[in-house]
Formats: structure tokens, C-alpha cells, sequence
């Protein structure tokens, strides 16, 4: 498996090269210059231009996408226009909540919909199914963040069960990182975990009437093992592919459900930069957040080999 | 249009319909619903709850919130129309175009597509109100283009899917230029999914709509959307707490109908044109209401009862298929027997029920076929129909083995060929690893396959279909059964393949004195491999006998146009001999010979009643045809 | 073999495996080095089994496929270059019908309006109501009822839907239609109508056509001349007598024994047994 995910790694390359293309275009899309948005209104002509030398904007596009990826690769995306922060530092320090409460938010939906999926299908018609499918209904039509106000309204604020604000990291405290985790991950997975149930169940289903499913029984295997052995593994695919465009979705929840939570990740920076036109900084989330999506969409292709020889071996 | 009106004949459509005329409704017209200006304060009622004069309480600056959620539905309908009608302008056409024309065009684009993929939605957009600057209109002009990404995508997936179809082909052969391909033949194929995903792309837009005012990015103070009121909510909760719930639920519950109108959409179209809207009924008795079949089951009988002598013996099986007139019988009181040793072949068209016959015997029936309960399955001396889905699996596993047409598909392609082969040894025999490893070594070696214990490791895509059906053949013989149970296992096969495996199954049965029922609609397969035959139509067997007997003199008028109608290698007839006409379907209601009207012997008496299965003279030959009847009767 | 209808020679058909960014490219040669030719009026039947190049070779034949190297001649003009500068022609021409009946009209479409795209195409009838006369004959001409003109493609048989097919390739009065495994996915009984039907519109309207199928006996039933394909090349021609009674090459003859024979004292693999 190692030399296939070497592979995956390599060939994600010009992805991560196309994506850096788009982040560095940004800046040249937006009207007016970095210069104009540091000095402020009314600034002069020449203060601009000066800046804009200092900078190294009125360099060639080339020269400065070649300026600006270099560093992006050592780690550094330049300096925030508004604090003159180094961007990587407030990544550094941002970017593992965000990337805790995306995770949590994944293990809850995956956890719930696979379960839940799996219920519905071997139940197919029944009470029980019927019930999942209304909730998977309904787990898709709720804004992840109208319910993490309700659930740290009502299960950290009225009842103190959890805590409704704040964060603690994992090196500190193991069981305080998972307790402050529960809340955010529960907002955040349930949409996702209703759309891994949706895929579970059709997938389990289409996978039940396959021949080969018909051929196990014809083996006279009992159903529970046809179920497991035969049918679950084959089911998986589809539900990875999905879970691997989750991958993103609770990625750019995180940073909303994070401050509703008064969690220190990436979020409130984002949506303060943006409303800033601090570029450097948004450029820096978007390259960060983009190769975190990568990696993850390569472990699961990597993942696709276990389930599906057809893929190992092509 | 007869979409639509299924649409509104189902709840799950009527329901969301309703709902978004109401909200459509207040978006167009948001003074004639709401009580109260939107935006005017009212500083003596602050935080209330719901009461006459606020339905929905007020919030902190005693604005009534009812007249706000009611006001926030235009900014709702207008960002999902502008993002959704952005979406399809851009995405339509590139997805039509590089699914098309493919090659480097669609190489690149789908490259592009990919990377702005990969970035999570909600930093997109932020980037681009970034540049662009906060703002309904501009968020939404990020939302379209995010979403026109999809579309492409779908568009793009659905062109190269229906591209190969051979009335595209057709198409250009019949000299449609590109533009009318593209325009008239795969486009309207599309329109549905393309309906559903532009449905469900208005829930979304709605979602992230409200995402992005939420974090004060959309729509600017004072105007409300349901987005910005949860905002605002969340400082003042604690003083009320029923303040986030109106506009929480106003985007859920609009969101939850896209989503329900979409869904009951996709299942309207997937129903196909006419068709599926009358599922079977669950529960309903199904005794058969055909006159036919309850009078060819006589009340006293001693022929109705299984033979003891037999391996397998049926008797008036009846199968019961749902049909779009509600369920109705597939198989009507079909008797077969089969002797140890022997091998009898099933055959018949498509619809004669011939394969349902064989997978109601092996108790693998698809879900929503039933057996009816007055038929009678023995197998080795115990009645199969009734048996529990354990019990019947302890059957299949150590008595009767099955093998299917299509022998790629029916093993699976995630467990490697030697777990397959292994997993019945070891659960039904309780061979060790390694004894159930040499054994399969010794049952793939026995039907053929070379170099037996490496291709244990294989996965099935490693064998061809020849090779496959030898594995399949194998794992038949792991249950060390008495009967195999074949279904058609040749007909995907090369004819010279077919030969080689006809020859290996023959030679099984003899060599392990195994019976075998044999289903195929190929003539010459049943002349050369069967001891006897059943000749089945319409349900029913009308012939059955010796293969010699029944191939030198046909009794039935179907089993006599039927192989008059093979073209054979040497026979230099000029024309065929054809039967007009086509097999009546399960629900169709005949009086009498279920093929009198294609016969060309058939007279009044033939459509006037049921007609029985009768025995020949001879002995061992009988025929379902009055004519055979009269001569029976006549020699008597 | 004057006033050769269809000239194929030395037809050689490659595909390259592998993606765009393959390292190592394999070529599969998928049609080695055919030659054959059809006369005007005659049915020239190519027998092979899956993966023998015989529906390449056809699809060469309709211009939908481009040859490697070879040519592939009608009446005068070659296919390919016909293709290039008057594709319209070349599908007046040559015209086609394909296995599975029901995927080959547009789901979309009722009958008429499929009869009638390649009379407005290919002849230039653009008058709706004489389209529609000429599609009742065309109907007619396949023995099936006018009142399928109004039909949709879902709401037809098998056979109806072949029939359909049939009719809009006629519909151009083209002087050959290639047959690609035409009633290979029928009934028996309905195979039995079809193949005779196509007999008789030879005879009727002296089209030629090139019948693409594994089954020998159908092929033998239909053509008068047949080449058998194996691995990408015509490994046997002859009339259709010649090929089924007197082989001379080891693949035919395996093919043809082992082509089932529904007449239990000609061949049989099963000896010994006895019922009683």
C-alpha cells in the first residue's frame, strides 16, 4: 500500500499547482491594489506606487507568482495587510481547531451514517426505515449552524452538560479536547451523517440485488453473513466517495460552527480578513484548507485499493 | 405535464409544492402577509414571545419578528433564482460542449473543475466576496458559479453516458448534424436529473445563502434574511429563548421541500413514462384469479402428489410476480421431476417463467415474488416451500448447488476466488483453513482451471467468462450437492466456450451422479445434453417427455413452431417458420389454451376452457393441447 | 465478381491502451489486414466470436471508425474521404442497424419523428405530412401496424423496436445497411420473423447487407457468402455452403462443431444415460 500512496501523492501535485494558480490569481482579480487597501482611502498616487515597489507588485505576474509560491511552499504566505501579522503564524495557531472540529464532525457522521444507513436498508419498508428516512430528511434540510445555536443553547447553556464556549487542546487534556469537541462535532456531523445514510442505504440496497449476492446465498450462506462478508465491503464504495466530498464540507463548517462555539480557529480570522480584503491571509486559508482536502481525497483513493481490487491492480 | 400531475398526486409532492407557493407568495407580495413593518422598532415590547399581536414575539428592538421572517423570503427566493439561474447559464453549455467533444477540451476543463473542487465551498465563496465585497448580489454570484461547477460535472457525466448509446449512433447515421445531437437527442434524455439537481441546488443555494448572512457577508442591516435573524438571535437567547426558532425553521422547512419536491421528482421520471405509478399492494391475497390455473388444479387428485422415487419433485407451482395491474401468476401449477442421476432441461422463451421456476426451487426468489403457498417443492423427501430462510440456506448448502448466467457478475469482485471457494467448505463441512484451501485447490483443478493454487489469490476480473463459470461450476461442487440447478450458465458464453463447458457439466453429473435442472431458451443445448424436457409457455409446461421422443414428434403445436422456427446449419429451407404474434404477459386473463390465439390449429373449443396437461400413449410424454387429448381418447 | 458493391482491402485497425499519461503505451490490433467484398443485391455474412474484430470491422465499414491503414471502397468512392466531404452521402448510402432494439431509437422520441429524421437528413423531405405518408409505407414495408408511428420506443416489443430500426435505415433507400448482431437479442420466434423479414426486403428492394453475428446458423440461413473472423483476421471465406460443409480451416471447423444442433441423434454430449 505504500507505494501506491507515494504514487497518489505525486499525482496530486498538479492539483496543489492549479490550486495555487487560482489562490494567487485572486489578488489580481480584486479591483485596486494590496497597496490602496494597506494605506487606506485617500492615500496619494505616489505613496501607492511606492508601496506597490516595496511590495514587489509592479514586478512581472510571473516574477511574483514564482515570489509568492516559493515562500508559499516554505510555509510562507507573506504578512497580514491589517496586523502585519506573518500569515503562517495565525495558521499555525488557528488551524488545528479547525481541523479538530472538522474531524470530530466527520467521525459523528460517519459513525451515524453508516449505522443508521445500513439499518434502513436491511429494514427496507419497514417502521424503522421510514423513521430513518424522515430524520435523513430533515438532518438534510437543517443549517449546521441554526443547530449548533440551539445545542449550545440548550445543552450548554440552560443544562451545563457541555461546554457552550471555548476550546482546549489536545496536548493539554485528551478527555477535555474530546468533552469540548461534542457539541461543535454533533452540529457539524449530523448534516453530513444523513447524507452518508442516504448513500448506506442506496448502496446496500443496489448491492443486494446484484447476482453475486444471490450467488452467496445460493452457497447457503445465512443472510447476516451475506450481509457482512458480501454485501457491506462492496456497499463501502460509493459511501467513501461521498465521504471524501464531506471531507470539504466540514472543513468550511468548521469555521462557521467554531464561532458560535467561541472556539479560536480559523474562522473568525477568515471572515474578518474577507471583510478586510486582507488578501494574504485569505489566500493563505484557501492554499492551507485546499491541501488538507488533498491529502485527505488521497487517503481515501488510497482506501478505494482495500475495497475494490479492480482499482488495486489497474 | 403527466409528470407534473404525478407530482401533485403524491403527498411527498403536494406537500413542498404548498410550501413554496406560500413562500413564493411572500416573497412577491411581503406587505399583503406580514402585520407589522419589518423594520420599524418598537421599544415597549422588547424580547417578547409569541402573542395576537406578534405571532412570533419581537426581538431586541421590538421589531416583530413574523413580519421579518415574512419579509426575509425575497432575499431567500432572489439569491436562490440568481445563483441557480447562474449555475445552469455556465454550466449547461461547458458541460454539453466538453462531454461532447471530449478529447483535451474536456481533459483540461475537468482538471480546473477538480481543483476549485477541492477547496471547501464556504472558503471559496469567502474569497470571492472577498474580491468581489460583502453583499447579497455578490455572494450569490459566487454561490452561482460554485454551482455551476456541478452542473458541468452532471452534464459533462450524463453527455458521456448517453453519448455511447446506440440511437446516438443511429442519430448520426441518420444525419443529424452535432447541434441537433446535442440539442434534440441528448438533451431532453437529461432534462430530468437536470430538473432534479436544479431542485436540489435550490436547497443548497438557500443553505449557504444563509451561511454567508449569518457571518454578516450576505445582506446588509437593516434588511432581515433568515441567515442575518439567526445572528442576531444568538446575543439575545438567553433573555428569549424562542428567538432563533422562526427563522431556523423557515430555511429548514423550505430546504426540507426543494429536497422532498426533488426526491419525489427523481422517483416520478425514474418510473419512466406511464408506467410504476401503481405499486404492487402489500398484503393483498394472492390466490390466482385466473379461471385457467384453479380449474387445472382439481380438488381430488393423486397426481398432485410429489413421487416418492424422485430427487426433486414439484408440483403446481405457482409464482407470483407483481406486474403493473398488481400481482399476478409467472408460473401456474408447473410439475417437474427429476430422478436422481438425471438431467432435464427447462425451456422456453422470455416471460415462459422458466427462471422464476428455478429460483423458486432454490428458494432465492428476488424480494416481492412469492411462492403461493399450495405449492409443493420436494427435495430428498422434504417439503422446500414454507421452509425458514436458515433452514432453506442448510438446503442450498449441502444439497443443491446453483450456477447463473452471467458468471463475472455473479462472483464478488471485492473477495479473492479461493475466500469464495473456501467460505462453503468451511462453514457447511467445518473444513480447517488449510483443508478447505486443498480442497478448493482439488474442485478448481476437477472443473478445469490450470495452475489451481495460485488462482486461488485472484480476484474475478483476473478470470474470463469461461474461466469464471468454472469457478462458479466449483463453488456449485463445494456443497458436494445432488442437484445442480443451472440457469442459463452457457448463454453468455463463446459457442466455442459454451461446448467446453457443456461437456465439463455432463461429465460432472456422471461422475458424481448428480441431477441437473437445466434452464435455456436454446433448443439445440436441451437436444444434446438433456434426458428429458419440459417445453414451457405463457407459465405453463406444455410438453414434456423424452428428449428423443420430443424432438423426433413434437406434440404440442408450440413445441412444433418453436423448433421449426431454429435455423439450422443444413437445412435449406428458404424461409423460417414463424409464430405470430407475442407470449401474453402474467396478468392477462385467458379462458382457455394460453396459446390458442397464436395457433393455427386452434378452434372454438380451444379458447372456451382450461385445457389440461394430458399423457400421451407411450407413457412417459404429455402434452397441454386438446387435439393430443382427442387422440389420447380415441387410441383408448 | 463484376460491379463489386463494397471493396475492403487489407483493412488493419489499431487501438493504443492506456490513458494520456500512460508510460507505456500497447497498441491492440483489433483488425489485422481484412479483405472482402460485397456485390450489389448480395448478403455477405462476417461470423466471429467476441472480440474477433467483426463489428469493427463493420463500424470501418460505416465510417464511424477509422481505418489504421487499408481502404474500404463504395461503388466508386472511398469511405473515408466520403466521409470527410459528404458525410450526408455516405449515410444515405450505408446504413445500419444495431443489437439491442430498444437503446438504438431515442427514448425521447415518438416513431414518426425517428422515421422522419433521416428522410428530412438524408433525402431532403421536408414536408412533414409527406414524411409522415412515406413513414406509413416504411411501417408497412416491416409488416408492422401505422398506428405505431404515434409510439413511443418504450412502449414497443423487442421485435416492433428491431422492425423500427429496420425501417428507418430503409428509410434513406441506402444500397447497403450493415446488420451488427441485428437479432442476436431476440426470442427464437421473433428471430424467426426478423430474419425472414430481412430476406424478403432483399428481395423487394435489391439492397446488399453485411451481417455481423456469432450465431453460423442464423448467418448461413440469411447471407450468401460468409468470412469467419478470429482474432482480427478473416481466417476463412466461401459461399455459405462451402464455409458450413466443407471447412477448410481448424478454427471453422471447431466453431462449427461446436455450434448446438436441436436434434438429439445428430450430436449429442450427454451418452449412457437412460431415464429408466
Amino acid at each position: 500500500m505504500a507505494p501506491t500512496l507515494a504514487f497518489r501523492l505525486v499525482a496530486a501535485v498538479p492539483l496543489v499547482f492549479l490550486v495555487s494558480l487560482l489562490a494567487f490569481g485572486l489578488v489580481h482579480l480584486i479591483p485596486g491594489s494590496a497597496s490602496e487597501t494597506i494605506l487606506g482611502e485617500g492615500a496619494t498616487p505616489e505613496a501607492v506606487a511606492e508601496l506597490d515597489a516595496e511590495l514587489g507588485l509592479d514586478r512581472p505576474l510571473i516574477e511574483q507568482y514564482w515570489n509568492w509560491a516559493s515562500g508559499a511552499v516554505r510555509g510562507d504566505f507573506g504578512r497580514s495587510l491589517v496586523t502585519s501579522r506573518e500569515v503562517s503564524d495565525t495558521l499555525v495557531e488557528r488551524f488545528p481547531v479547525t481541523i479538530s472540529v472538522a474531524s470530530g464532525g466527520l467521525v459523528v457522521s460517519l459513525l451515524i451514517g453508516v449505522v443508521g444507513g445500513t439499518v434502513a436498508a436491511l429494514r427496507q419498508g419497514r417502521l424503522t426505515d421510514r423513521l430513518i428516512s424522515l430524520l435523513t430528511a430533515t438532518g438534510l434540510a437543517v443549517p449546521n449552524f441554526w443547530v449548533a445555536v440551539l445545542l449550545a443553547f440548550y445543552f450548554g447553556v440552560q443544562r451545563d452538560w457541555f461546554p457552550a464556549i471555548g476550546y482546549v487542546g489536545p496536548t493539554e487534556s485528551l478527555t477535555q479536547w474530546i468533552y469540548h469537541l461534542i457539541l461543535p462535532s454533533l452540529a457539524l456531523g449530523l448534516g453530513s451523517a444523513a447524507v452518508i445514510a442516504r448513500q448506506m442505504r442506496g448502496g446496500l440496497l443496489d448491492v443486494l440485488d446484484r447476482p453475486y449476492v444471490r450467488a452467496a446465498r445460493a452457497k447457503g450462506l445465512r443472510y447476516r453473513r451475506v450481509v457482512i462478508v458480501h454485501a457491506m465491503k462492496n456497499a463501502f464504495i460509493p459511501v467513501i466517495t461521498v465521504v471524501g466530498f464531506q471531507a470539504s464540507v466540514m472543513l468550511g463548517g468548521a469555521v462557521l460552527v467554531e464561532q458560535i462555539f467561541g472556539m479560536p480557529g480559523i474562522g473568525v480570522q477568515v471572515v474578518g480578513a474577507v471583510l478586510a480584503q486582507d488578501l494574504p491571509l485569505v489566500q493563505g486559508v484557501v492554499m492551507v484548507s485546499a491541501v488538507a482536502v488533498i491529502l485527505m481525497n488521497t487517503l481515501i483513493d488510497v482506501s478505494y485499493a482495500y475495497f475494490d481490487p479492480r482499482v488495486r491492480l489497474s | 405535464m403527466a409528470v407534473l400531475r404525478r407530482v401533485v398526486t403524491r403527498p411527498s409532492g403536494t406537500i413542498p409544492l404548498i410550501w413554496l407557493a406560500v413562500v413564493g407568495f411572500c416573497a412577491l407580495f411581503p406587505t399583503v402577509v406580514a402585520t407589522h413593518d419589518p423594520n420599524a422598532a418598537d421599544f415597549a415590547s422588547l424580547l417578547e414571545g409569541p402573542s395576537g399581536a406578534h405571532y412570533f414575539g419581537t426581538d431586541e428592538l421590538g421589531r416583530d419578528t413574523f413580519s421579518r421572517v415574512v419579509d426575509a423570503a425575497r432575499p431567500a427566493a432572489l439569491a436562490g433564482l440568481q445563483a441557480v439561474s447562474i449555475s445552469l447559464i455556465l454550466g449547461l453549455p461547458i458541460g454539453l460542449f466538453v462531454g461532447y467533444a471530449g478529447g483535451w477540451w474536456d481533459r483540461i476543463v475537468m482538471r480546473v473543475v477538480d481543483a476549485i473542487f477541492s477547496l471547501p465551498g464556504l472558503i471559496l465563496a469567502f474569497a470571492i466576496v472577498a474580491i468581489l465585497g460583502p453583499g447579497l448580489t455578490n455572494a450569490m454570484y459566487s454561490v452561482g458559479f460554485l454551482f455551476s461547477l456541478r452542473v458541468i460535472r452532471l452534464v459533462r457525466g450524463m453527455v458521456l453516458s448517453v453519448r455511447e448509446e446506440p440511437f446516438i449512433e443511429a442519430a448520426r447515421l441518420s444525419g443529424a448534424p452535432t447541434t441537433t445531437v446535442l440539442g434534440r437527442y441528448l438533451l431532453p434524455n437529461m432534462m430530468g436529473p437536470l430538473i432534479v439537481q436544479t431542485t436540489i441546488s435550490f436547497a443548497a443555494v438557500l443553505i449557504i445563502e444563509a451561511a454567508l448572512s449569518f457571518l454578516g457577508l450576505g445582506v446588509q442591516q437593516p434588511d432581515a434574511t433568515w441567515g442575518s435573524m439567526l445572528r442576531d438571535a444568538r446575543s439575545f437567547q438567553r433573555d428569549n429563548p424562542w428567538i432563533p426558532w422562526p427563522p431556523g425553521l423557515a430555511i429548514t422547512l423550505t430546504v426540507l421541500a426543494f429536497n422532498t419536491l426533488g426526491d419525489t421528482l427523481r422517483d416520478v421520471l425514474a418510473a419512466g413514462p406511464g408506467g410504476g405509478s401503481k405499486a404492487p399492494r402489500r398484503g393483498v391475497a394472492l390466490g390466482l384469479a385466473d379461471g385457467a390455473t384453479t380449474a387445472a388444479r382439481p380438488a381430488v387428485d393423486d397426481t398432485a402428489d410429489p413421487d416418492p422415487e424422485a430427487l426433486l419433485s414439484v408440483r403446481n407451482l405457482s409464482v407470483i410476480v407483481p406486474t403493473s395491474t398488481g400481482p399476478a401468476p409467472a408460473v401456474r401449477g408447473l410439475d417437474v421431476d427429476l430422478r436422481p442421476g438425471e438431467i432435464v432441461g427447462l425451456v422456453g422463451e422470455s416471460g415462459s417463467g422458466k427462471t422464476v421456476s428455478a429460483l423458486a426451487v432454490a428458494g432465492l426468489l428476488p424480494r416481492g415474488v412469492t411462492i403461493d403457498p399450495g405449492s409443493r417443492i420436494h427435495f430428498d423427501g422434504q417439503q422446500l416451500v414454507g421452509l425458514t430462510e436458515a433452514r432453506m440456506a442448510q438446503v442450498r448448502g449441502t444439497g443443491i448447488g446453483m450456477i447463473f448466467q452471467d458468471p463475472t457478475a455473479s462472483l464478488n469482485p471485492a473477495l479473492t476466488v479461493g475466500y469464495q471457494l473456501a467460505e462453503p467448505l468451511r462453514i457447511h463441512h467445518g473444513l480447517s483453513r488449510a483443508a478447505a484451501t486443498d480442497r478448493s485447490v482439488e474442485l478448481l483443478d476437477r472443473v478445469g482451471v490450470a495452475n489451481p493454487r495460485e488462482r486461488l489469490r485472484d480476484y474475478p476480473h483476473q478470470f474470463s467468462g469461461g474461466m469464471a463459470q468454472r469457478v462458479m461450476i466449483a463453488m456449485a461442487l463445494a456443497s458436494e450437492p445432488s442437484l445442480i440447478i443451472a440457469d442459463e450458465p452457457t448463454t453468455a458464453l463463446d459457442v466455442t466456450t459454451q461446448r467446453q463447458v457443456l461437456e465439463l457439466l455432463v461429465e460432472l453429473c456422471d461422475d458424481l451422479s448428480m441431477a441437473m435442472l437445466f434452464i435455456t431458451h436454446d433448443l439445440g443445448v436441451v437436444a444434446e445434453i438433456c434426458d428429458r424436457a419440459v417445453v414451457m409457455y405463457a407459465g405453463q409446461a406444455v410438453e414434456t417427455g423424452d428428449v428423443h421422443e420430443l424432438f423426433a414428434t413434437p406434440d404440442h403445436p408450440y413445441s412444433r413452431a418453436l423448433l421449426a422456427s431454429v435455423p439450422l446449419l443444413d437445412d435449406d429451407e428458404d424461409r423460417l417458420v414463424t409464430i405470430p404474434g407475442r407470449v401474453p404477459g402474467p396478468g392477462e386473463q385467458i379462458v382457455g389454451c394460453r396459446f390458442a390465439s397464436r395457433c393455427e390449429q386452434a378452434h372454438d373449443a380451444c379458447a372456451a376452457g382450461p385445457v389440461d396437461l394430458v399423457t400421451l400413449a407411450g407413457g412417459d410424454r404429455s402434452s397441454r393441447c386438446l387435439l393430443s387429448a382427442a387422440a389420447v381418447e380415441d387410441g383408448a | 465478381m463484376t460491379g463489386s458493391l463494397l471493396r475492403v482491402e487489407n483493412l488493419v485497425v489499431e487501438f493504443r491502451g492506456g490513458g494520456a499519461f500512460a508510460l507505456r503505451r500497447e497498441t491492440v490490433t483489433a483488425v489485422k489486414d481484412v479483405s472482402f467484398h460485397i456485390g450489389a443485391g448480395d448478403a455477405y455474412g462476417l461470423v466471429g466470436e467476441s472480440g474477433s474484430g467483426k463489428t469493427t470491422t463493420g463500424r470501418c465499414v460505416l465510417g464511424l471508425q477509422a481505418p489504421t491503414s487499408g481502404s474500404i471502397t463504395l461503388g466508386t468512392d472511398d469511405v473515408g474521404e466520403l466521409r470527410k466531404r459528404d458525410p450526408q452521402l455516405l449515410h444515405q448510402r450505408i446504413q445500419a442497424v444495431f443489437q439491442n432494439p430498444i437503446a438504438s431509437l431515442n427514448p425521447a422520441m415518438t416513431v414518426a419523428r425517428i422515421l422522419a429524421e433521416p428522410l428530412r437528413r438524408l433525402v431532403g423531405m421536408k414536408d412533414p405530412a409527406a414524411a409522415r405518408t412515406r413513414g406509413e409505407e416504411l411501417l408497412d414495408a416491416v409488416r408492422l401496424p401505422t398506428d405505431v408511428l404515434d409510439r413511443r420506443p418504450t412502449e414497443l416489443s423487442g421485435g416492433m423496436a428491431q422492425r423500427v430500426s429496420i425501417a428507418r435505415a430503409l428509410a434513406s433507400s441506402p444500397s447497403l445497411i450493415v446488420l451488427d448482431e441485428a437479432v442476436s437479442a431476440l426470442d427464437v420466434a421473433t428471430q424467426a420473423q426478423v430474419i425472414n423479414l430481412l430476406a424478403d426486403l432483399r428481395d423487394e428492394t435489391g439492397v446488399s447487407y453485411l451481417f455481423i453475428g456469432h450465431d453460423l446458423a442464423v448467418v448461413r440461413h440469411l447471407c450468401d457468402r460468409i468470412g469467419v473472423m478470429s482474432q482480427g483476421a478473416l481466417v476463412e471465406e466461401g459461399t455459405a455452403d462451402q464455409v458450413c460443409h466443407s471447412p477448410q480451416d481448424d478454427y471453422t471447423r471447431r466453431l462449427l462443431d461446436a455450434v448446438p444442433v436441436p436434434d438429439p441423434t445428430v450430436k449429442r454430449v450427454r451418452h449412457g444415460h437412460t431415464t429408466r
